[in-house]
C-alpha cells in the first residue's frame, strides 16, 4: 500500500514539474525557433499549424494532406529522424457504484500518471520514400496477479510510403503505395479509423484508469475497421487534381517477415490482427474533395471486408467469421489564420456473419449488425486556444450471447439488460497550447447510454453482479501533451 | 533471403534514387526551380501561383524583383511576421540566390486570375477605389497608385496588389501598421492612419481589380 502511495506521490510530482518545466523552460527557449519541433516540422521548417488545423493534432490541413500523400518527402532530410511525445494525465471517474473493491476496479483513478511516451522515427528517406513509424511505451499497460503494474513497449502506428507526383498547369496526379499496420492509418482526413482517433486522441489505454477494459473509456462495440491495428497491410492510392482520392488495400495477419508491424503484448495471440484469414481482406476508400476560398469539403465512402479465424488455436481449421463494413464520412474545414474550424463525421454499417463454431460458442444469433457513428467539431483560435465537442454512438442488433451472457467466474464484465450494444458518448473538451508542442486539455466523457440503457449490470473483479448507471462512468480527464 | 533483399533494395533506394524531375527536396540545389514550385510551393500557392485559399498570397504575375526580395528576406529572417516564420522561413532556409531567381521568374511568367469575389457592397468598393486613387488627404495617407501603379500592377520591388486576396492584403496592412515583422518600408507610414474599415474597403477593391 505504502509503496503505491509513494509511487503516486512521485508521479504527481513528476507531472507537476513536467508541466511547469514545459510551460516555462521549453516554451521560452523554443517559442520562435522552427528547428526544435517534432520531426515533420523540422523537415519542412514550418510550424505545426501548416499541416495541422489550428496547429492541433490530428486534423490535417489541405497542405498537411498533400504532405502525407506525397509520402512525407517534402523538405530537407533530417539528420536525426527522431521525435518524442509524452502524455501525462489525471482522470476522475464519476462514481464507484457497484464496485465491491474500488482499489481493484479503479486503480489509477484520481491520481496523476505519466501515461504513455512514444518515439517517432519519421521522415523523408529518398525523393519518393518516406516513413511514419511510432514506437510507444505504456507505463501502466497491465497489472499482474499480485496487482503490480507492468510496463510495455510496442510498435504503434506504421506507414511506410512510396509516392510520386505528376503535376503541371493542367493536371495534378499523385499516386503511391503504403506498407502499414492499420487500415485507415493511411487516410488523410482522419475520419473513419481510430489510428488518429478524432474523439479521444489523448485518452490513454483504459487500463491506466480502470483495471480492465471492462470499464468503459470508449463505446464498447466498434466495427472491425477500428480493431485491426498491428495487422499487415499493403495499399495503393491516387489523388487527382485535389478532387478525387481512391485507395485500395489488403490486410493479413502480421506474421513471419511482417511481424515487425505486430505487437505481441497488446495484440498478442488471440488478437484480431493475428487471426485474419489469408491475405485478401480488402480495404477500399473513395473521397471527393473540393477546396474554395478558405473552405475545404470532403465526402467519402470506406469499406472493409475481413475474415477472422474464430480462435487462435483454430487457425488451421476452416472456421472463420466474416465482417463487412461499409460507411460514409465527411469533413468540412474553414482555415483562415487566426481561425481554424473542423467538422467531421463518419458512419459505418457492419454485418457480422458468424461461423457455426462462433455461433454455437459465443453469439446467440447467426449474424448481427452494428451501426457506428462518430462526429466532432473543433475550433482553434490563433493556434493556441481550442475547444471541441465529440460524439460517438453505437447501435446494433441485440444478441444475448455477446452483450448479455454471464461471464466466467471472477472476470470483470458489463452486461446489457436488453442484450443491446447501444451506447452514446459525448466528449466536450477545452485546451490551450502555450507553445506549439505543448498542449494542456480537459475532457469530460459523458455517457447518455451504455449497453442499451441508462443502467447495466457490472461484474466486478470479485465476481459480484450489481447495477451501475451509464453516467457512473462519466469521466473528467486532464492531460498534458508534449512533443519534441 | 527475404530480409537480405529488403536491405539491398532499401540501400539502393537510399543511395541512388534522386528524382530531379519530380523532387520535393529543398536541400538539393540541382532541383530546378519550376520543379520545386510545382511539387512543393503549389501545395499552398497553387501550381500557377493562383492560390485557392486567401490564407496564402497569389504569386502569379507578381513583380520578379519583389519576389526575389521577399524570398531573400524570409531566408534571412528579416520578414518576420507570424505567418512568415510559421510558413515561409523553413521553405526558404536552404534556397540559393540562383533558385530564388528561378522561382521568382516562374511566378512572374504566370497570369493572375481573379477570385470570385462575394463582395457586392458598392459603397465599400467605391470607398476603396477612392483610397486607391486619391488616398486620404485628411490623414496624410498617399494614394496607393502613386507607388503601386495606375492599376495596382506594381513595379520592381513594389508589389502587384491588384487581384490579390483581400484577406491577405488586410493582414499585411495590419502588419505594416503595427510594425509586426515587415520593417523599413514606406508602408508603415502609409498605413499609419488607416482604420480597419478603410483597410477592408481598399482590400476588397483591390481583390476585384482586374488587369
Ligand atoms: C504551407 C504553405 C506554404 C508553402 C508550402 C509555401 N508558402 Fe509561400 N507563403 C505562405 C504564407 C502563409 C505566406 C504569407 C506569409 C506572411 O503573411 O508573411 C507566404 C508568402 C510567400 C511569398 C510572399 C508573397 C508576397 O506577396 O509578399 C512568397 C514570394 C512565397 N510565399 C513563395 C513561396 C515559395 C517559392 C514556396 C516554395 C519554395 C512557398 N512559398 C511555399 C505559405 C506557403
Ligand atoms: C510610397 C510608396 C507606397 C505607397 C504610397 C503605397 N505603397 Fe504599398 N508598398 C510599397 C512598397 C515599397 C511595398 C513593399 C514592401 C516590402 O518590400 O516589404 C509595399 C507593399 C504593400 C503590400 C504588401 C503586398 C504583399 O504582397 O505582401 C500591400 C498590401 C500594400 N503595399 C498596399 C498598399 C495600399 C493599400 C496602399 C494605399 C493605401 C499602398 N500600399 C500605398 C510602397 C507603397
Amino acid at each position: 500500500m505504502v509503496s503505491t502511495q509513494r509511487i503516486d506521490a512521485y508521479v504527481s510530482q513528476a507531472l507537476v514539474s513536467l508541466a511547469i518545466l514545459s510551460a516555462l523552460g521549453i516554451g521560452f527557449i523554443f517559442s520562435k525557433s522552427a528547428s526544435a519541433l517534432p520531426l515533420f516540422a523540422r523537415q519542412t521548417g514550418q510550424s505545426c499549424l501548416a499541416c495541422h488545423a489550428g496547429g492541433q493534432f490530428p486534423e490535417l490541413t489541405p497542405y498537411g494532406r498533400l504532405f502525407k500523400l506525397t509520402g512525407y518527402t517534402q523538405g530537407v532530410r533530417t539528420d536525426i529522424p527522431l521525435a518524442v511525445m509524452a502524455v501525462a494525465s489525471y482522470a476522475k471517474v464519476s462514481s464507484y457504484n457497484g464496485s465491491d473493491s474500488s482499489g481493484v476496479d479503479f486503480p489509477r483513478d484520481g491520481t496523476a500518471n505519466i501515461t504513455t511516451a512514444s518515439v517517432f522515427c519519421c521522415g523523408k528517406i529518398t525523393d519518393n520514400i518516406g516513413v511514419f513509424a511510432q514506437y510507444t511505451h505504456d507505463l501502466w499497460a497491465s497489472q499482474d496477479a499480485s496487482g503490480s503494474w507492468q510496463e510495455h513497449s510496442h510498435i504503434d502506428q506504421v506507414d511506410i510510403r512510396y509516392s510520386d507526383r505528376f503535376i503541371d498547369e493542367s493536371h495534378d496526379f499523385i499516386y503511391g503505395l503504403s506498407l502499414n499496420n492499420n487500415p485507415g492509418v493511411t487516410d488523410v482526413w482522419n475520419t473513419h479509423n481510430s489510428a488518429f482517433a478524432p474523439v479521444s486522441s489523448y485518452v490513454p489505454a483504459g487500463n491506466a484508469i480502470f483495471s480492465s477494459s471492462a470499464l468503459p473509456h470508449d463505446v464498447p462495440a466498434t466495427p472491425i475497421l477500428e480493431g485491426l491495428q498491428y495487422s499487415a497491410g499493403l495499399s495503393g492510392y491516387f489523388y487527382l487534381n485535389n478532387a478525387l482520392y481512391a485507395e485500395v488495400g489488403t490486410y493479413k495477419a502480421s506474421t513471419s517477415g511482417l511481424s515487425f508491424l505486430h505487437d505481441a503484448g497488446v495484440g498478442g495471440p488471440g488478437a484480431l490482427s493475428t487471426r485474419l484469414s489469408g491475405s485478401f481482406n480488402p480495404y477500399l476508400r473513395l473521397a471527393a474533395n473540393h477546396d474554395w476560398n478558405a473552405n475545404s469539403l470532403m465526402l467519402g465512402i470506406h469499406a472493409l471486408h475481413a475474415s477472422v479465424f474464430d480462435d487462435a488455436t483454430l487457425i488451421n481449421s476452416n472456421s472463420y467469421s466474416t465482417f463487412n463494413d461499409i460507411g460514409m464520412d465527411g469533413q468540412y474545414q474553414y482555415l483562415l489564420d487566426p481561425h481554424a474550424l473542423t467538422l467531421l463525421f463518419s458512419f459505418t454499417h457492419e454485418n457480422q456473419n458468424y461461423s457455426g463454431y462462433q455461433h454455437t460458442a459465443n453469439s446467440f444469433n447467426p449474424s448481427d449488425t452494428l451501426n457506428y457513428l462518430r462526429a466532432k467539431i473543433t475550433y482553434v483560435f490563433r493556434a493556441r486556444y481550442g475547444a471541441s465537442l465529440a460524439y460517438t454512438q453505437a447501435q446494433g442488433s441485440s444478441d444475448l450471447g455477446i452483450y448479455g451472457a454471464s461471464p466466467a467466474a471472477n472476470t470483470q464484465a458489463n452486461l446489457s439488460f436488453n442484450h443491446s450494444p447501444d451506447s452514446k458518448l459525448w466528449v466536450p473538451e477545452v485546451f490551450v497550447m502555450p507553445v506549439q508542442n505543448i498542449r494542456v486539455g480537459l475532457q469530460y466523457f459523458k455517457w447518455s447510454q451504455f449497453l442499451g440503457g441508462h443502467t447495466y449490470t457490472y461484474y466486478s473483479g470479485l465476481g459480484t453482479p450489481s447495477s451501475r448507471d451509464a453516467s457512473d462512468n462519466n469521466l473528467a480527464f486532464l492531460y498534458v501533451w508534449l512533443a519534441y | 533471403m527475404k530480409q537480405f533483399s529488403l536491405i539491398l533494395l532499401s540501400s539502393l533506394l537510399i543511395a541512388g534514387c534522386s528524382n530531379l524531375d519530380r523532387s520535393r527536396d529543398l536541400a538539393n540545389q540541382n532541383v530546378r526551380p519550376e520543379v520545386t514550385a510545382r511539387q512543393l510551393c503549389s501545395d499552398c500557392h497553387g501550381v500557377d501561383g493562383n492560390s485557392v485559399s486567401p490564407n496564402f498570397p497569389k504569386l502569379a504575375g507578381q513583380q520578379e524583383e519583389y519576389l526575389v526580395k521577399q524570398l531573400q528576406s524570409f531566408r534571412h529572417g528579416d520578414r518576420a511576421s507570424e505567418q512568415s516564420y510559421q510558413y515561409m522561413w523553413g521553405m526558404t532556409a536552404t534556397l540559393t540566390d540562383e533558385q530564388i531567381k528561378g522561382l521568382a521568374h516562374y511566378y512572374n511568367q504566370h497570369v493572375i486570375k481573379l477570385s470570385l469575389s462575394k463582395e457586392t457592397d458598392r459603397i465599400l468598393l467605391a470607398k476603396g477605389k477612392e483610397i486607391f486613387e486619391n488616398g486620404i488627404p485628411a490623414k496624410q495617407s498617399p494614394a496607393c497608385k502613386l507607388c503601386h501603379g495606375a492599376v495596382g500592377e506594381g513595379m520592381a520591388t513594389i508589389p502587384r496588389i491588384a487581384g490579390q486576396h483581400a484577406a491577405y492584403l488586410v493582414r499585411q496592412l495590419v502588419i505594416f501598421q503595427e510594425n509586426a515583422g515587415r520593417p523599413g518600408t514606406p508602408m508603415e507610414s502609409v498605413t499609419h492612419g488607416l482604420s480597419a474599415a478603410e483597410m477592408d474597403s481598399v482590400a476588397s477593391y483591390l481583390q476585384a481589380l482586374g488587369v
